[in-house]
């Protein structure tokens, strides 16, 4: 239906969990929350067809997106739960260790503004082991800012969310889960989808460091998460509530069998054989 | 004929009767004269005269003839004209007392007419008396209103507006006034002239709500079913027992009365009767749990799977409904699985769910077939807000809730049966529902449209690149020429017109 539906590879998670061929997702009848907001689940700027379901993370959401006037949000919780179910840990793991660090990013057409330097010093200083740093792919290509961070730690990018249903790296969420699952604890300098799938990979949360200023942005939103997510703001949390928190976000409890998927998705044989809908 | 027959008139509402009725009417003292005043069930009439004397009292005189035919005695006439010289070990009047006086002499008034019974009453005699509630069940959910006149019957049509006792309080204290005493009180569901279930102020009180709230609501889908409403009685009646408002929007209340002095024992009648042909009564079990019996079957019915404990529990399909309206996700696939796997066969409405535990409330009731669909049916049909939104049609609907219970795909060929109550309440929620659906389907449409006009856009585009970068040289010259000449010819006609 939109092309953020292919972001992260989220369909192609959605399509593997449901039996179907991951590397051809089929149309999803709607809109998947690609990631973790405080809106109506949706982008900014989605053009979103009337009479379409957005699939929500989470009840919050969806409560959310009822009030914001979208009548037809449904809880399906977050892909990346589906890749947990569809990935579970191996048994003898090798041990976590160090943090992995993402600072925050932004996009194509938002550049982050603020004191970088600062930022990495706040982060070596409250780490105890080794730091990885998980850069968005047009940070990461960017070889200054690269080579930057380089001389701190590790330096990682998950790859490309994909644009328009091209380039998309649909192991995205897979490559994340392998790192994080490497780690101890998961930081940013912003409450992003990145803590909330750390948390539920298993790391220890922390959000902490100079909260940095998108080009344009909206700054009382981002003073609001600090007010609605206190639990989740610090450099040491306490880690059950945080999980409790975090995974709360992700929708847990309210992921749906592969049959239900299927059919909420739009995926069965029902609607590739139905040549008009007609309503009840 | 004593005085103020009707000689023409036939009444045309349905006559007190049904099977409960009935056998409140056989629990009168052996060997008692009865008089059943006003119109009453042919099938009520002769049960009652296989145990007692009867004598009817009733207004019409074409009715009057027919009893009369049948070796009933008959009084024929208007209640105003019944002397209190002739008197009876018990009236029957489980037609209330809007029937009893004809359109000839004084129009007693509730007050009036229980005198006029009272009087026909030897000393220490019964009455058994039903009295409809005007703001019941029943009336709650009828399109028409009692105060319209529209047959033979309504020539003073009083509704609410009557002078009859509003709650079961005020009825027992007018008896009490009146000079009789009060011996038993049930409340009548879901219709006052054949209710189905019959409960008592403390049964109502302190009995098992969830199961007497589903059973009040199973007892009006039947009596409801296929009928025209505004609202659905079953939520209605479910609503009301389950929140203590049982007795309160009952149908109607009915008693049993003694004339001073009253008899030394009141009649035994269980807390809480239950039939539309077989009759079951329940109880309060020693030690708690309550009990199911059968009094009395039918032949035809097999209702032996009846007896014992009563199952504890709240409605499978209310719990159900309650969690998709919470967008309770967890619960509703918990109460879907744990349905699917304990009683697959039985649809959520005859389904009581205590903890992990599902039990039929009613194993008598054949099985329906496709039960998740008949759900889905319910959820759409009421315009419940569920989980699923976007799901505005039956087959998808169905095809999530078969997922969500962990059942395979639901056959598409199966037809949904329809015959639940038509209720206009939710007649104008489907077309609300429709008329969005018609609006975001619009808005799709032209949405869709411009992507058209844009992707035709795009593709003239490339049409036109790759002509221009294809063929040989000399070719794409010469057509490049083409073109330039044929936008200055068409400059040239431009301007010359």
């Amino acid at each position: 239906m939109h092309h953020a539906n292919h972001f992260y590879g989220h369909a192609h998670i959605l399509a593997e969990y449901c039996g179907l061929d991951p590397e051809q997702p089929p149309r999803i009848d709607g809109y998947v929350q690609h990631g973790w907001n405080v809106v109506d689940g949706l982008g900014l700027g989605t053009p979103y067809v009337p009479g379409r379901p957005i699939f929500v993370y989470s009840e919050r959401t969806r409560r959310r997106a009822w009030s914001m006037g979208r009548r037809q949000a449904t809880v399906i919780g977050a892909p990346f739960l589906y890749l947990l179910a569809l990935r579970p840990e191996a048994a003898e793991a090798p041990a976590r260790e160090g943090t992995i660090y993402y600072p925050f990013h932004g996009w194509e057409q938002q550049k982050v503004l603020g004191d970088h330097q600062r930022q990495v010093d706040e982060i070596l200083e409250t780490e105890a082991g080794p730091v990885t740093f998980c850069l968005y792919w047009n940070e990461y290509r960017d070889d200054q800012v690269r080579t930057a961070y380089e001389q701190y730690g590790r330096v990682v990018c998950h790859g490309y969310r994909g644009r328009q249903w091209l380039d998309t790296d649909r192991h995205f969420l897979d490559k994340q889960l392998t790192e994080l699952r490497r780690h101890k604890r998961v930081a940013s300098n912003r409450l992003s989808s990145a803590i909330f799938h750390g948390v539920a990979a298993g790391c220890e949360p922390a959000v902490y460091g100079d909260p940095m200023q998108l080009d344009r942005e909206d700054a009382p939103t981002a003073a609001r998460i600090r007010r609605d997510w206190p639990e989740l703001h610090g450099k040491h949390l306490d880690p059950e509530a945080a999980r409790a928190s975090a995974l709360a976000e992700l929708g847990e409890g309210f992921v749906a069998s592969p049959a239900e998927l299927r059919a909420m998705l739009g995926w069965t044989e029902h609607f590739s054989k139905a040549t008009a809908r007609v309503p009840a | 004929m004593i005085g103020g027959e009707m000689p023409s008139f036939t009444e045309d509402r349905p006559r007190a009767g049904g099977a409960l009725l009935g056998f409140l009417a056989e629990r009168l003292p052996a060997d008692a004269r009865v008089l059943i005043a006003g119109p009453h069930d042919d099938a009520l009439i002769d049960a009652l005269a296989a145990r007692f004397p009867v004598t009817c009292l009733v207004r019409s005189q074409p009715e009057a003839i027919a009893l009369d035919a049948r070796g009933l005695r008959v009084l024929c006439g208007s209640l105003a004209k019944l002397t209190g010289d002739d008197q009876y070990d018990a009236v029957v009047a489980l037609d209330g007392l809007g029937r009893l006086c004809s359109v000839e002499g004084p129009q007693l008034d509730w007050a009036e007419c229980l005198r006029a019974l009272h009087h026909a009453l030897h000393p220490g005699g019964t009455l058994l008396l039903a009295v409809e509630n005007e703001l019941g069940l029943h009336r709650l959910v009828d399109l028409g209103s009692a105060t319209a006149a529209r047959t033979d019957s309504d020539w003073s049509p009083l509704g609410e507006f009557g002078s009859k006792p509003g709650n079961a309080d005020r009825l027992a204290a007018h008896l009490t006034t009146e000079g009789l005493t009060v011996g038993w009180l049930g409340a009548a569901w879901p219709v006052p002239e054949a209710p189905t279930l019959i409960a008592t102020a403390e049964a109502l009180r302190d009995g098992p709500a969830g199961v007497l709230s589903a059973l009040t609501a199973s007892a009006a889908a039947r009596a409801y079913a296929g009928k025209e409403v505004l609202s659905d009685p079953r939520r209605l009646a479910a609503a009301a027992v389950r929140d203590g408002l049982g007795l309160e929007l009952a149908a109607a209340w009915l008693v049993v009365a003694h004339r001073e002095p009253g008899p030394a024992a009141a009649p035994d009648l269980p807390p809480v009767l239950i039939g539309d042909g077989p009759v079951i009564e329940l109880r309060s079990g020693d030690d708690g749990p309550w009990t199911r019996r059968v009094l009395r079957e039918v032949p035809g019915r097999d209702v032996s799977g009846l007896n014992g404990p009563l199952p504890a529990g709240r409605l499978l399909e209310e719990l159900l409904l309650a969690a998709c309206l919470r967008h309770d996700l967890p619960i509703v696939r918990r109460l879907l699985t744990g349905w699917a796997s304990a009683q697959p066969g039985a649809a959520a409405d005859n389904v009581v769910v205590d903890q992990d535990t599902y039990a039929i409330l009613d194993p008598s009731v054949p099985p329906p077939t496709d039960v998740i669909r008949r759900f889905a049916q319910t959820l759409l049909g009421g315009g419940y807000a569920h989980p699923w939104p976007a799901a505005t049609d039956l087959p998808t609907l169905t095809a999530i809730l078969h997922g969500a219970a962990g059942l395979p795909s639901p056959d598409e060929q199966v037809p949904a049966v329809d015959t639940l109550p038509a209720s206009r309440r939710e007649q104008e929620e489907q077309i609300r529902a429709l008329r969005r659906q018609l609006a975001d389907a619009e808005s799709r449409a032209q949405r869709f449209e411009r992507e058209l006009v844009k992707k035709d856009k795009e593709l003239r585009k490339a049409r036109m690149q790759i002509a221009t970068f294809s063929g040989s040289v000399g070719f794409r010259v010469a057509k490049l020429g083409m073109g330039v000449a044929r936008k200055a010819r068409n400059r040239l006609r431009k301007g010359l017109s």
